[in-house]
C-alpha cells in the first residue's frame, strides 16, 4: 500500500498491518536515546488523556454511588431512582425509539442513495447536496427543521403543504367553526334558529310558499363579515309561490342586549348556504344568501319546510398539525402514567428523526458508496453471466457483500444516536422538552441542577454501559 | 456446444481509441482456442464482447447460428472464468456453483446433481460447505471452474484464469482445464498473455496486437511459419533474434551482410531477394536453432562476443552482441565458453526467417 | 469540483448491454434523485430566505412566497445582529469566541495526535498494542462520563490556585482536546502504519534522532491525513453545543452554538433573527467544507468508528 495513495484511508478501514507489535527493537541504530525519544512523544497525549478522560471515567463511576451532594454513599440508590422516576423512564423510552428507528433508516437510505447515484451522471453533485448538512451544527439544523415544522400553515412549509391538500379535499366554509378549539356550531344560534343534525342549524319554525322567515345568528366577528362583503341586513319582501328569508347577525351595537329584531345597524350574513328542509328530514333545493343576508326559494310548491343552514358553511379549515409536540402516535391515552411513559410515541420524536436523517444520510451514503466502489467488479459481472437481473444481483450479491460496511455505518449511527442531545434542545418546543428528552439531556439537566450530580453520574454510567457492546465490537474488529 | 464466429468485430471507446479492430476469427465447435498477445492488445476486450460485458461498436458475434450482439450475457449460453475467480464471498462453494441454476429456477434435485458432479470432477467434494475465504487460490480457481461447468454452457470463456496462481499450481491447473476440455468436448476461448500457456493448451492460437489479429493457427504453424515479425517475436521463449542485414548484389551473387554477420542465401532466398529490390532485410532466427561453429555453405554466420552465460542443465543459454545487436542462443553444454569469448554461431537456411523491414511481413521461412 | 471523488474510488461503468431495457428505469432514477435533491435543499433554502425577510413578512406569509415577491428580500436582520458589533453576547463576539476555541483545539489535537501516533507505530517500547487498544476503547466513550469530575477538577484548581478554568475558554479547549485525541490518534496511527519502517531504519542508521525522523520523514508523508483530521476536528468543535453549555454557559463570551441556542430558548418566536444567527454560524463550516471537501470526506470516512 503506497503512502501516496489517496484512497489509502478512504475506507473505514482497520490498519492494514496486524496489530501485534514487534516486541524488541527493529534492527538499526538508536538505542536508549531513541527509546526515550519515542516515549517522550507519548507523554503529552498520554497525560492529557489520563487526566481528562481516564481519571474522570473512574471518578464518575465512583460518584454515581454517592448521593446528590456527594457525601453519602448510597450504592445503587441512584440507579434504583432512575428506573423508578417516570421522567427518566420517558427519556429511556425516547432513546429506545431513536435507537430502534434511526440507525436502520439512515443505513437504508444511505444504501439506496449509494446504489442509485452510481447510475446517474451527476452523482457527485447529488452527493454534495445530500452530504452538506453534516456541516451544519445539530443546533442550527434543529432550529432549521423547527421552522419547517411550524404549526401555523402560514409559516410552516409542511403544514402549508398539508393544508393545501386537506383544504382541497375538504374546503373550508366562509364561517369556520373550530370544534377542536372548543367552539360549536350550536353556539351560533340566536333568534329563531336551533341546532340541527350533522353540524347544521335549522329554523325553529316552519314556513310555506309566500312566507318569509328570519334567522338570527351571533358569534360571528365583524371582520369575517367584512371579508365576505356583508352589507346591512334587509328583510326581503314576500313573494307568492316562493319562500324568502334573511340570515342576519343579531347583534346591534346600539341595542346590544336586544334580540329578535332586525335593527338598521345590524348586518346581513352574506354567502351563507341555506337549504329547504322537509318534514321528513330530507334536504331539497339550496341557495346562497346575498350580501344583505337575504335569500329566496322560488316555486316551492305547497309543502311545509324548515330552513337549514348547511354544515359546509362551518367547515373549519386545516389548522396545522403540531409536529413538534408530544402527542403520541400510539394509542396510549387510557393507560396508567408509567405505561404511558413507556409505550407512547411522541410525534416530535418522528419529526426530529426526520431532521437527523437529513443531516446523517449523506454520511451513510458516502461510506457505503466507498464500500460499493471497492467491490470486485468481476463478482458482479459473474452474477450477470450467471443470469441475475439487476435487482437479483443487488439483493443476492451486492448487498450481502456490503454487509461489513453496512454494519459499520449502523453501529456508528447507533452510538451517535445514543448520545442525542443538541437537536432535541433546539427543535422540540419548550413544552415538549420533557416529553422528548433523552438520557444525554437528563444527564445535562441533572448536572446543572443543585443536587443532581449523583443522578447525572449514574445516568452517564448507564450511557456508557449501553455503548460497551459497540466498543467491544470495535476492539474485536481491530484485533481480528 | 457451439462454434463462435467473430465477424469484423470492432470496439471503439469514446475518444476514438480502437481497442479491437475488425477481428475475424472462426472458432469451431469443441475447439480450444487461445487469444494471446501483450497487455492491452484487446484480447480481453474481445472476450468480454463475446460475453456481453462490453458493447460492440461494429461487427458481429455469432454463437452457434445466433447473432448475440444485443443479447445480455445471461441469454448467450456462456460461462466465464475470471482472473480473480470472482467467487461470491458470502456464499458457500455449493451455493456459488448452484447460483446460476437457482436463478433459472432449476429444480433442486437437478441442481444438487449438477453440483455434485462438478465437484467430483474438480475434487471439491470436501469443500462444498466452505466459503471462498477459507480456500486456497488453487481451490478457488477450481470452484470458479466448477461454477462454469455446472451451467453446461455452449461456450466457456476464460480470462487469464491462471495468472494469480503460483508456478506449480499453474502447471497443475493447466492440466485440469485440458482434462475438462477433453471430457466435456466444450468450446473454450482462453485469453492469456503468456505464450507458453497458449502454446501448450490451445488447439489453435489467435495472436492479437493493438487490437488487430496477427495470425491464427496451430501452435506448430505459429512456431514454424509466423506470418509477420510480431508473431515471430512473440511466440517462442526465449524469443527469436532479429538482426538487420544489408542486401549486396555483386554480379548476380546475393549476400546479406551485417557488422559481424553474414548470410549466404540458398537459391530460393536469393531469387526472392533479387526480385524484391530491397536494400535491407530483417533476418530472424531462434536461439535454439543456433549452433557453435561456422557454416561453410549457405546459412547464417554470426560472430558474437559473449557477455552472459547461463547454465541450464542440458544446455547453455548465452547472451552476446554482434555488431551492436543483441543475440541470444541456446547451445549444447559441451561447448567450452567463457565470458568475453568471441564465437561464431550459425543457423541453417531452413531455420531462417526473413522479414520485409517496412511491412514486417515474412518473406520466407520454414513453412 | 470533485467532492467525494477521492472517497469513492473510480466508479466502474455500469453494465453496458441491454440498452433498450435500461432507458426507462434510468429516467425514473434521475427523476427520483432530482426530487430527493430538491427535498434536501429545501430546509437550507428555507432558513436562508427566512433570514432575508423582515419581521413583518415573516408573520404574514411563508418563506416560499418569496419567489413571487422577491422585492421583500432584505439584509435588515443581518444588520440588526451585526449592529451589536463585537459586544459580548453578540453574534460577532460569539464568532470570535468560537474561533478562539476551535483553532487552538484543532492545532493541539492534530499535533499531539501525530506525535502520539508516531510513538505507537515507530516507537520501540513494549505495550504499544495495549495502549492502542485503550485508545480504540476510548473512541466511543461518551463525554458525559467526564463532565462532572472535570468540572470539579476545574473548580478545585480555581479554588486552590486562583487560576480560573471553569467557565473559561481555556476549560473548554482542554476538554475538547482530550476528547478529540482518541479519534485523532486512531486516524494518524492507521495512516502511519502504511509508512514503511525501512524509511526510518535508514534514517536511524544514518544517526537521526526521533524528533528529526518525525519532522523530516513521518510528518511530511502524513500531511494528507493530518489535514483530514484538522478539518474534521475543526467542524466538530465548531458545531459543539454540550461542552460549551457545560463549561461556558455563564461566561460573557459565548460560542456561536451557545448564542444560537440562547436565541432559540429566549426569543423562541423571533425566527427572522434566529435564522439569521443560524446562517452566520453555518458560514464558516461551509467555507471550510467547500475549500477542503476531499479532506473532510476522508476524515468522515475514517471517523466511521467515532
Amino acid at each position: 500500500m503506497s503512502v501516496a495513495d489517496p484512497t489509502a484511508d478512504a475506507l473505514p478501514v482497520e490498519p492494514k498491518q496486524d496489530v501485534v507489535p514487534t516486541i524488541g527493537a527493529p534492527v538499526g541504530g538508536g538505542g536508549w536515546k531513541s527509546h526515550l525519544g519515542s516515549l517522550l512523544f507519548l507523554l503529552p497525549g498520554a497525560l492529557w488523556l489520563l487526566i481528562i478522560v481516564v481519571y474522570p471515567f473512574i471518578a464518575t463511576i465512583v460518584r454515581s454511588l454517592f448521593d446528590g451532594s456527594g457525601t453519602r454513599f448510597i450504592a445503587l440508590g441512584n440507579y434504583k431512582a432512575i428506573f423508578s422516576t417516570t421522567d427518566i423512564i420517558v427519556s429511556l423510552k425516547n432513546n429506545v425509539v431513536w435507537v430502534v428507528v434511526f440507525p436502520f433508516l439512515v443505513t437504508f437510505f444511505g444504501l439506496v442513495f449509494a446504489v442509485l447515484t452510481e447510475r446517474i451522471r451527476w452523482g457527485t453533485a447529488f452527493k454534495t447536496i445530500v452530504f452538506m448538512p453534516l456541516v451544519f451544527s445539530a443546533t442550527a439544523a434543529g432550529l432549521t427543521w423547527a421552522s419547517i415544522f411550524f404549526n401555523d400553515p402560514h409559516t410552516g412549509v409542511v403544514n402549508a403543504a398539508v393544508q393545501g391538500v386537506a383544504n382541497g379535499v375538504n374546503p373550508p366554509g366562509l364561517y369556520p367553526v373550530d370544534t377542536s378549539a372548543g367552539e360549536s356550531v350550536g353556539a351560533l344560534a340566536a333568534t329563531g334558529v336551533e341546532s340541527g343534525p350533522g353540524g347544521t342549524l335549522q329554523s325553529k319554525s316552519t314556513v310555506t310558499a309566500g312566507g318569509t322567515i328570519e334567522l338570527g345568528l351571533t358569534g360571528i366577528s365583524p371582520a369575517v363579515l367584512q371579508t365576505n362583503h356583508a352589507t346591512t341586513a334587509q328583510v326581503p319582501s314576500s313573494s307568492s309561490g316562493a319562500i324568502t328569508g334573511l340570515v342576519w347577525r343579531d347583534f346591534s351595537p346600539s341595542h346590544p342586549t336586544a334580540r329578535g329584531q332586525v335593527f338598521p345597524d345590524e348586518d346581513g350574513i352574506a354567502g351563507m348556504h341555506v337549504a329547504l328542509l322537509s318534514a321528513d328530514g330530507s334536504v331539497g333545493a339550496t341557495t346562497t344568501t346575498a350580501s344583505d343576508g337575504s335569500f329566496s326559494f322560488a316555486g316551492v310548491g305547497s309543502s311545509i319546510y324548515r330552513i337549514q343552514i348547511t354544515a359546509n358553511n362551518f367547515q373549519a379549515g386545516f389548522n396545522g398539525i403540531f409536529f413538534l409536540g408530544t402527542q403520541s402516535l400510539t394509542p396510549t391515552g387510557s393507560l396508567n402514567p408509567t405505561l404511558q411513559a413507556v409505550l407512547s410515541l411522541p410525534i416530535v420524536d418522528i419529526a426530529m428523526i426526520i431532521a437527523y436523517l437529513w443531516i446523517w444520510a449523506g454520511f451513510a451514503m458516502v461510506v457505503i458508496g466507498a464500500g460499493l466502489a471497492a467491490l470486485n467488479r468481476e463478482v458482479l459481472e459473474a452474477a450477470q453471466i450467471d443470469g441475475a437481473s439487476e435487482w437479483q444481483t443487488l439483493r443476492r450479491v451486492t448487498v450481502p457483500m456490503l454487509r461489513p460496511v453496512l454494519v459499520v455505518v449502523f453501529v456508528t449511527m447507533l452510538i451517535n444516536v445514543l448520545k442525542i442531545f443538541d437537536i432535541i434542545l433546539n427543535m422540540a418546543t419548550p413544552s415538549s422538552q420533557s416529553g422528548a428528552s433523552t438520557i444525554a439531556l437528563d444527564i445535562y439537566n441533572n448536572f446543572a441542577s443543585n443536587n443532581g450530580q449523583g443522578l447525572a453520574a449514574a445516568l452517564a454510567v448507564i450511557l456508557f454501559i449501553l455503548v460497551v457492546p459497540a466498543m467491544l465490537m470495535n476492539l474485536k474488529r481491530i484485533r481480528g | 456446444m457451439a462454434g463462435v464466429v467473430l465477424d469484423d468485430l470492432t470496439k471503439r471507446y469514446d475518444g476514438g481509441a480502437l481497442a479491437v479492430n475488425k477481428l475475424n476469427i472462426d472458432i469451431k465447435d469443441g475447439e480450444f482456442i487461445c487469444f494471446v498477445g501483450p497487455s492491452g492488445c484487446g484480447k480481453t476486450t474481445a472476450l468480454r464482447m463475446i460475453a456481453g460485458l462490453e458493447t460492440i461498436t461494429s461487427g458481429e458475434v455469432r454463437i452457434g447460428d445466433r447473432v448475440v450482439n444485443n443479447l445480455p450475457p445471461r441469454d448467450r449460453d456462456i460461462a466465464m472464468v475470471f482472473q480473480s475467480y470472482a467467487l461470491y464471498p458470502h456464499m458457500s462453494v455449493r451455493d456459488n456453483m448452484a447460483f446460476g441454476l437457482q436463478l433459472r429456477k432449476t429444480p433442486k434435485a437437478d441442481i444438487d446433481r449438477a453440483v455434485e458432479a462438478a465437484a467430483k470432477i474438480l475434487d471439491l467434494e470436501r469443500f462444498l460447505d466452505r466459503k471462498p475465504g477459507q480456500l486456497s487460490g488453487g481451490q478457488r480457481q477450481r470452484v470458479a471452474l466448477g461454477r462454469a461447468i455446472v451451467r453446461e454452457p455452449s461456450v466457456f470463456l476464460m480470462d487469464e484464469p491462471l495468472s494469480n496462481l503460483d508456478a506449480k499450481l499453474r502447471v497443475q491447473t493447466r492440466a485440469e482445464i485440458a482434462r475438462i476440455h477433453t471430457r466435456l468436448e466444450a468450446t473454450m476461448i482462453y485469453v492469456t498473455h503468456d505464450q507458453v500457456e497458449a502454446m501448450t493448451m490451445g488447439d489453435r492460437i489467435a495472436v492479437i496486437n493493438e487490437g488487430v489479429l496477427q495470425q491464427v493457427g496451430t501452435p506448430k504453424e505459429l512456431y514454424e511459419a509466423p506470418l509477420n515479425r510480431f508473431v515471430a517475436g512473440f511466440i517462442g521463449s526465449p524469443s527469436m533474434n532479429f538482426i538487420d542485414l544489408k542486401v549486396s548484389n555483386e554480379g548476380g551473387v546475393v549476400t546479406l551482410k551485417g557488422e559481424g554477420s553474414e548470410l549466404q542465401p540458398d537459391p530460393t532466398l536469393s531469387a526472392l531477394l533479387r526480385d524484391s529490390g530491397l536494400d535491407i532485410v530483417t533476418v530472424g532466427f531462434r536461439p535454439e536453432h543456433l549452433e557453435v561453429g561456422a557454416l561453410a555453405g549457405p546459412g547464417l554466420n554470426v560472430t558474437v562476443t559473449l557477455d552472459v552465460i547461463e547454465f541450464l542443465g542440458n544446455d547453455v543459454l548465452i547472451h552476446g552482441s554482434s555488431g551492436g545487436q543483441d543475440v541470444v542462443a541456446i547451445v549444447d553444454v559441451d561447448n567450452v565458453l567463457k565470458v568475453g569469448d568471441s564465437v561464431v554461431l550459425s543457423a541453417a537456411p531452413r531455420r531462417l526467417h526473413v522479414f520485409n523491414p517496412v511491412s514486417l511481413a515474412r518473406m520466407i521461412g520454414t513453412g | 469540483m470533485s467532492v467525494v471523488q477521492a472517497a469513492s474510488l473510480p466508479v466502474a461503468k455500469p453494465a453496458p448491454t441491454r440498452r433498450t431495457r435500461f432507458r426507462p428505469s434510468r429516467l425514473v432514477i434521475n427523476v427520483v434523485l432530482a426530487a430527493i435533491a430538491i427535498f434536501w435543499l429545501v430546509p437550507a433554502i428555507g432558513i436562508a430566505i427566512i433570514s432575508l425577510r423582515p419581521e413583518s413578512a415573516f408573520e404574514q406569509s411563508g418563506w416560499w412566497t418569496v419567489f413571487t415577491a422577491p422585492a421583500q428580500l432584505t439584509f435588515s436582520n443581518y444588520k440588526t445582529l451585526f449592529s451589536a458589533g463585537f459586544q459580548a453576547g453578540g453574534v460577532l463576539d460569539s464568532l470570535t469566541t468560537s474561533l478562539a476555541i476551535t483553532i487552538p483545539v484543532t492545532i493541539l489535537v492534530t499535533v499531539i495526535s501525530s506525535i502520539t501516533a508516531y510513538s505507537l507505530v515507530f516507537g520501540r517500547w513494549r505495550g504499544r498494542t495495549v495502549v492502542f487498544l485503550l485508545i480504540v476503547a476510548m473512541l466511543v466513550l461518551p463525554l458525559q462520563m467526564a463532565l462532572i469530575p472535570v468540572a470539579s477538577l476545574y473548580n478545585f484548581i480555581g479554588d486552590t490556585t486562583g487560576v480560573k478554568i471553569f467557565g473559561t475558554v481555556i476549560g473548554v479547549i482542554i476538554f475538547h482536546v482530550a476528547f478529540g485525541l482518541p479519534f485523532g490518534i486512531f486516524l494518524m496511527r492507521n495512516f502511519y502504519t502504511g509508512i514503511p519502517h525501512d524509511l526510518l531504519e535508514a534514517g536511524r542508521i544514518d544517526g537521526a534522532g526521533e524528533w528529526t525522523l518525525f519532522r523530516k520523514v513521518v510528518m511530511p508523508l502524513g500531511l494528507p491525513a493530518a489535514a483530514s483530521l484538522a478539518i474534521f476536528q475543526f467542524i466538530w468543535v465548531w458545531n459543539d453545543l454540550l461542552v460549551a453549555l457545560v463549561f461556558l454557559a455563564n461566561n460573557t463570551h459565548q460560542t456561536l452554538t451557545l448564542f444560537l441556542y440562547g436565541q432559540t430558548r429566549f426569543l423562541s418566536s423571533n425566527y427572522w433573527i434566529i435564522s439569521t444567527g443560524a446562517m452566520i454560524s453555518i458560514v464558516v463550516p461551509l467555507i471550510v467544507f467547500f475549500a477542503f471537501q476531499r479532506y473532510f470526506v476522508r476524515g468522515v470516512l475514517a471517523g466511521a468508528v467515532k
